[in-house]
Formats: structure tokens, C-alpha cells, sequence
């Protein structure tokens, strides 16, 4: 299937002006040198694919536990781990690079986009591998984050990935992380082949509403988006039924699928914003969808001015909200609705949640389920599920909780601990909404920065800090 | 009331001693509660009045059988909590541990360390999750490099004693790898050859200096170091972020802070 592929990869062995030249054995038996064509090197490749890369926001490596076999290299940890943090405060969970930087396409938004004039650079799939193996094994990264810039045509460039891909898990054999970006009308049949050999595969949904992608990605529809995405939301399901069957049946993109949107770029609400996104997770069993906020790199009519802040307390906003419909059970209708369109600058949604429902408390902490634990600001999931265990063999009081890691200067005006409340204090939206805006709310950025730290349940003590309040 | 303190090593195996010992030591004088007899793992700075100390010997058989009966009675979970617990540095742990241990068998709870409403569960708890913090840490930031015959080195100074938990992530991942994990702290080497046990090594001799790295090493170094300063995105450079997330403590011993 790919003449075009080898005549790619003979083309780079021509070994000019190479000072990085790097060699290393796989497994002690095939050496195999790294050379580059034309001048560039592979640190001048790194930096040039590495750079075209950063603007994705997914660098998790969470959702599959895969036990090493003893054998070959790698092992996958469900909680994710994120190997170092950037100067800007985001994870570097995976090595995240394109494949290549060229594009056919012209996205408005994109710093690749074709009418840009960037410098351009290809890695071959053994380069790739290469610096995959060894980075894992000075436990650098966790894995692989593989996306691309469309060369010719979307399954072309599909091809060349499948061609790294299957290098690297059959001929290296790597058994780390694989993150695989899908390309919109790609041939179904790669995408099958590809979701076997990766743990993860997203396709970006790239803005929140069909208009917004027709006027910001002329190139890019929405309904060729959604396609893929339903496909690998097929054959995932299908996937976990061989699985029950056959145990030894190989698995379909076990880690699920993620996608993202760039948020600030064009005129959504936050109510429109994040139903698209409960959309998603209701129909498209996504596991994660990540919000990007815009960061302006071309000057276009089409887009916001390049000079224009991102959108950050936005985002940061999203963000909380997305955890609570992953993690705390609540919908997107309860925190907004038509006329509510925007969250809150001031509160955190779920004690805005929690003001507009003042009927609801204070909650008994010795009896109240555990989904009411949820919604009690201060209390995060870690705090409620402890609590649950701990009070089956006695009562709580306000000193345990503090111990537990519930955040009582939060908290303290929701619940009652044996029908006590801590202060005396009034269930009054005023008066509470007075008192928690004193307490000024950590917010992880000043004002230039802001972080998308590994979100998972269990990984992310300092997230969970940050967004609901001290929990482990 | 007469309180009672032994002084038992540092160590689990001190520890589990210490525990078998309180309850000899309580049968044998006719103590009425285990709450009189307190673990530590040091002398204390000041001698309390009214406080008879003793110190306890290591004694491996009897820690074993502690193990043995925790294991059968409260169950792995709770073994490895506490484990957790007995390697981390706060002062408390022996303490805590031993009168989790007695109210765990007293209830015969195998859920015993979920009931942090006790003063002792919750302070075991703590040392738990002290450790549990830093393994996790260790797991994300340790960096190998690799040296001249092939082998992979890494050094890590960790607060809590926490390489024989560290140990089995790396032998799991790099099965075929020659590896040594050197604590700076504890001065232990945690050894792995390729396809085999690991196992933990005190007292060699050791000069870092010595150390000679492979030709490649270097480039790989650089490369990596490249790699983070090209993935971080100008307009939302914070220093204060990346250093909630990575503690500079860390930074030493991590090669994209190096040099």
C-alpha cells in the first residue's frame, strides 16, 4: 500500500551536515542510524514538529492499564502519569509531535495552515520511533501523541501514521501509550487498522457549531467530522464485545476517544458550548472533550485580533463545568439555561449552582447520599467517598471533616454535622455569596497563564484542589 | 497514669518488632490498654515524667509474624496502607501503625483504614498519603540516563523512603533493561538486571563521579530538552503553575533542568 511511503523514507538516507546523528539498538540487534535528508537535523526537525504541535490541548495518557509482558518495553497506567510541566504549567505527559508540518488545508486559525509561511519539516517513521523508545526509557514520557498536517489527502497522510504506528508496536515493540489523532475523510479501513495498534484516538471537532467551522475551516465539515468519531465510537462497543468472547481478541482503541474545540474564536455562549460538549459525552461516549482557549497566531479578518488575551477564566470556567457532568452527575441544564447563557466570573459553577439552590441545604453530612455529597461546594469526590466509608462505622463531626480534606471555609455554610451547623450562619444567598467571594478563590493562573493539567478522577490532587477544593 | 514508650528501629521490619513486643510488653506487666504503650522511632528530645522508654531490638521472625497475622486478618489493602504509612519520614508513624494494627484486630475490620474518624487510623492515614505523594511524584520525574555499557542510572532524593514501592513500576515497564535507582537519602541502590528480580542493595561504595555515560546519551539530553521548550506556548508561560506541579526540590535530579 505504500510505494509512495518507501520512496519517502529511501530518499532520507543520504546523510548531510548531520551533527545530531543518533544510533541506538533495538533490543541489541538491528542498529539502525538515524540520518536526515537535506539540512536539516533531527533536533532542527524536532523543534519545528514539536512547535507545530503545542497548540493541541490532549497530552493525557489516562484511561488504559496494560501490565508489562515480562518482554518488551512499556506498560500503560490507568490513572495516566505526567512525566515533567512546561514553562506555561502544562502537562508533558506524551511526546507530542506532528508526523509532518506540510498541509493542504488552509484553517483560518491554524499556524500550519498552508498559506502560512513556516518552516516545514517531515519525520520518517523510524525517526519517530526512535526517539519514542528513547525517550520512554529514560522515562521522559509516557508515550506517543501522533498528529500530522494533511499531506496530499487525508488517508495518505493516515497511512504514513499507520506505517509508524505499526513499526513501532511491531517492530520495537512498544507497549507504552499511543495517542493517534484521526483525520476527517480518512478511508474507514485505516481508521479500523490504526484504532488496533493505538490506545487513544481523537478527532478534533475543532469549533463548537457547524457555522463556526465554515467560516474558520473552509476545508473541514462537519459532517466528515462526525463520521469518524461514530466509527470509532462503534468500534470500540463492538471491540468490548469480542473482548467478553474471545479474551485474547485484540483491542480497539481501548484508551477511548477524546476530541477538542477552540473556544473564543467565534460568538458561542457557554450554555451552547457545553451542551455540544454533553452532546459528545451522551451520543459519542467520549471520554474526554478538552476546550481550547483561542490563542490568536494569524492575522485574519475571519478571527479575533492576534494582540486579543485568551480567553483563560473562560476556559478555566469550562473546564469546572465539564467535571461536574463527568464526575459529580450533574447536567448542563442545571448550571445553565436560555437566559443564563454564561457561567459566572466571580464563583466556581458549582457554588453558583449551589446559591441558586439554597432550597437544597444544609446538607446532613451524616445521612445525605452520596450524590448530595457532590453537590456540597468544598466537597470534592475523594472527600465524599470517604465520608461514605468512614461514617458506616460512626458518626462524623466537623473536626473529621477538616481531616478528611473537606474545605470547611467552603463548606461550612451547606452542611449540618449531627444537626449542628458549624457557626452560626444563615442559608441566605446574599450573605453566603458575600462570604465566599471574600475568600478569594485559586485560580491557577495570574493572568497570563493557565494550566490542563492530566485531568483524571485519581491523578490529580493539585487540579481537584484548585477547581473544588482541598481533597487529598 | 504510667505511659509506656519502646524505641524500635526505622525500618518496617523495627516497626512490625515494635508492634509484637507492645503486646508482649502489655501481657507481661499486666498493662490494662494498649493506650499507655506508644511507639516511636526515636528518642525523644525531651524525656517526659512519668514515662518509662525501652528500646527494642530488630527481631525479623517476629516482624514476620505480625505481617503474617495482618495479612490473614485485616487483608492486603490494609497491609499495604500501612506498609505505605511505615516507610514515610513524619515521627508519628510507628504510633499510629501499632494502634491502627490493635484496633483493626480488636474490631476485626478489614476495612479498618477507611475509618478516619479515629485519631490513629487518620494519623496513619496521613503518613500514607505522604508517601503514596512522593511515590507518585518519583514515578513522573525520575530521569534515567544511560551509560556506557548500556545500563540506565537514576538518582532521586526522596523524603520518604519509598524505593522498595518504586522498584517494581520501573522492573515492570523495562523488563529488559539493566537499571539502578540510587537514593541519595537512604543511600540504597535498588538493582534490576535485565529479565530478573530486583532487589535493594545498603552500603556500597559509590562515586557518581566515576559514573561514565554512553556516546549517545548526550544527544538524547539535548533533544529532550528541546522538546519542552518548543511544547510550551508563549502566551501562557507561568512559572508559578509549573511550579505548583513540579516542586523545585524535584529539579535537580531532572534532566530538562540540567545545565
Amino acid at each position: 500500500m505504500g510505494d509512495l511511503i518507501q520512496e519517502k523514507s529511501t530518499s532520507c538516507e543520504i546523510d548531510t551536515a548531520a551533527d545530531c546523528r543518533v544510533s541506538h539498538d533495538i533490543g541489541k540487534q538491528s542498529g539502525i542510524e538515524l540520518r536526515t535528508a537535506s539540512t536539516q537535523t533531527i533536533m532542527e526537525k524536532l523543534s519545528i514538529l514539536t512547535d507545530a504541535a503545542k497548540y493541541d490541548v490532549a497530552c493525557t495518557s489516562s484511561g488504559v492499564d496494560r501490565k508489562g509482558n515480562g518482554r518488551d518495553m512499556g506498560n500503560c497506567v490507568s490513572a495516566g502519569i505526567c512525566h515533567s510541566f512546561s514553562a506555561d504549567g502544562r502537562c508533558i505527559s506524551l511526546l507530542k509531535i506532528l508526523m509532518s508540518n506540510e498541509c493542504v488545508y488552509d484553517c483560518k486559525y491554524c499556524v500550519n495552515r498552508r498559506s502560512n509561511d513556516v518552516p516545514r519539516a517531515t519525520f520518517t517513521p523510524d525517526e519517530i520511533c526512535e526517539l519514542t523508545m528513547n525517550f520512554y526509557r529514560r522515562n521522559y514520557i509516557e508515550g506517543l501523541f501522533l498528529s500530522s498536517g494533511i499531506i496530499n489527502n487525508p488517508s495518505y497522510t493516515m497511512e504514513l501514521i499507520y506505517k509508524t504506528l505499526y513499526k513501532l508496536r511491531n517492530v520495537y515493540r512498544f507497549r507504552g501509550y499511543v495517542h493517534v489523532k484521526g483525520i476527517p475523510g480518512t478511508d474507514p479501513v485505516l481508521i479500523q487498522q490504526i484504532g488496533y495498534l493505538t490506545d487513544r484516538m481523537s478527532v478534533n471537532l475543532e469549533l463548537p457549531t457547524a457555522e463556526g467551522l465554515e467560516k474558520l475551516a473552509p476545508n473541514k465539515h462537519r459532517k466528515t467530522i462526525l463520521t469518524p468519531m461514530r466509527q470509532i465510537q462503534n468500534g470500540i462497543a463492538q471491540g468490548k464485545q469480542e473482548l467478553a468472547l474471545y479474551r485474547s481478541a485484540p483491542s480497539f482503541v481501548p484508551a477511548g476517544q477524546s476530541t477538542q474545540m477552540i473556544i473564543g474564536a467565534t460568538p458561542e455562549s457557554d450554555y451552547q458550548i457545553m451542551s455540544v460538549a454533553e452532546g459528545l459525552y451522551d451520543k459519542f461516549g467520549m471520554k474526554r472533550v478538552f476546550y481550547s482557549a483561542y490563542v490568536g497566531v494569524n492575522e485574519d479578518k475571519a478571527l479575533p485580533s492576534v494582540q486579543a488575551a485568551s480567553p483563560l477564566l473562560r476556559e478555566h470556567r469550562l473546564y469546572q463545568a465539564d467535571w461536574l457532568l463527568r464526575f459529580y452527575q450533574f447536567r448542563v441544564d442545571e448550571l445553565l439555561n436560555e437566559k443564563h447563557q454564561n457561567f459566572n466570573v466571580l464563583l466556581d459553577p458549582k457554588c453558583d449552582w449551589a446559591l441558586q439552590h439554597l432550597e437544597q441545604f444544609p446538607v446532613e453530612i451524616n445521612r445525605a447520599d452520596y450524590q448530595m455529597l457532590l453537590r456540597v461546594p468544598g466537597i470534592g469526590v475523594k472527600s465524599a467517598q470517604r465520608i461514605c466509608k468512614a461514617r458506616k462505622s460512626g458518626a462524623l463531626n466537623f473536626d473529621n471533616l477538616k481531616k478528611i480534606g473537606v474545605v470547611l471555609k467552603r463548606a461550612l455554610y451547606f452542611i449540618t454535622c449531627n444537626g449542628k451547623m458549624m457557626y452560626h450562619t444563615r442559608i441566605e444567598e446574599d450573605y453566603i455569596t458575600r462570604n465566599l467571594l471574600a475568600e478569594h478563590e485559586k485560580l491557577p493562573f495570574d493572568k497570563d497563564g493557565m494550566t490542563y493539567r492530566q485531568l483524571s478522577l485519581f491523578d490529580d490532587a493539585q487540579e481537584n484542589v484548585d477547581l473544588f477544593g482541598k481533597i487529598s | 497514669m504510667e505511659e509506656y514508650v519502646l524505641i524500635c528501629e526505622d525500618s518496617t521490619e523495627g516497626i512490625l518488632t515494635g508492634v509484637y513486643e507492645a503486646y508482649q510488653f502489655k501481657k507481661k506487666r499486666g498493662i490494662d490498654s494498649h493506650d499507655c504503650i506508644h511507639l516511636a522511632t526515636r528518642e525523644p528530645d525531651t524525656q517526659r515524667l512519668f514515662t518509662e522508654y525501652n528500646n527494642i531490638p530488630t527481631d525479623y521472625e517476629k516482624a514476620e509474624k505480625v505481617t503474617n497475622t495482618m495479612i490473614r486478618q485485616l487483608g492486603n489493602e490494609t497491609w499495604y496502607r500501612l506498609s505505605m504509612a511505615m516507610v514515610s519520614s513524619l515521627d508519628e508513624k510507628a504510633d499510629a501503625v501499632y494502634h491502627t494494627i490493635v484496633l483493626g484486630l480488636k474490631l476485626q475490620d478489614r476495612h479498618i483504614t477507611d475509618r478516619l474518624q479515629e485519631d490513629c487510623v487518620q494519623r496513619a492515614f496521613q503518613c500514607a498519603r505522604a508517601s503514596d505523594n512522593e511515590l507518585c511524584h518519583l514515578k513522573q520525574f525520575l530521569r534515567f540516563s544511560e551509560l556506557q555499557n548500556g545500563m540506565l542510572y537514576a538518582k532521586i532524593d526522596a523524603k520518604h523512603h519509598i524505593l522498595p514501592f518504586l522498584m517494581p513500576h520501573f522492573a515492570d515497564r523495562l523488563p529488559a533493561d539493566n537499571f539502578v535507582i540510587y537514593d541519595e537519602n537512604t543511600q540504597m541502590f535498588g538493582l534490576h538486571a535485565r529479565f530478573q528480580k530486583w532487589y535493594l542493595m545498603q552500603g556500597a561504595d559509590f562515586d557518581e563521579e566515576k559514573l561514565v555515560y554512553s556516546e549517545v546519551e548526550e544527544v538524547y539530553q539535548k533533544l529532550f530538552r528541546q522538546f519542552c521548550d518548543s511544547i510550551a506556548i508563549e502566551a501562557r508561560i507561568n512559572p508559578k503553575l509549573q511550579m505548583n506541579m513540579l516542586p523545585l526540590r524535584f529539579r535537580p535530579n531532572m534532566t530538562e533542568f540540567q545545565e
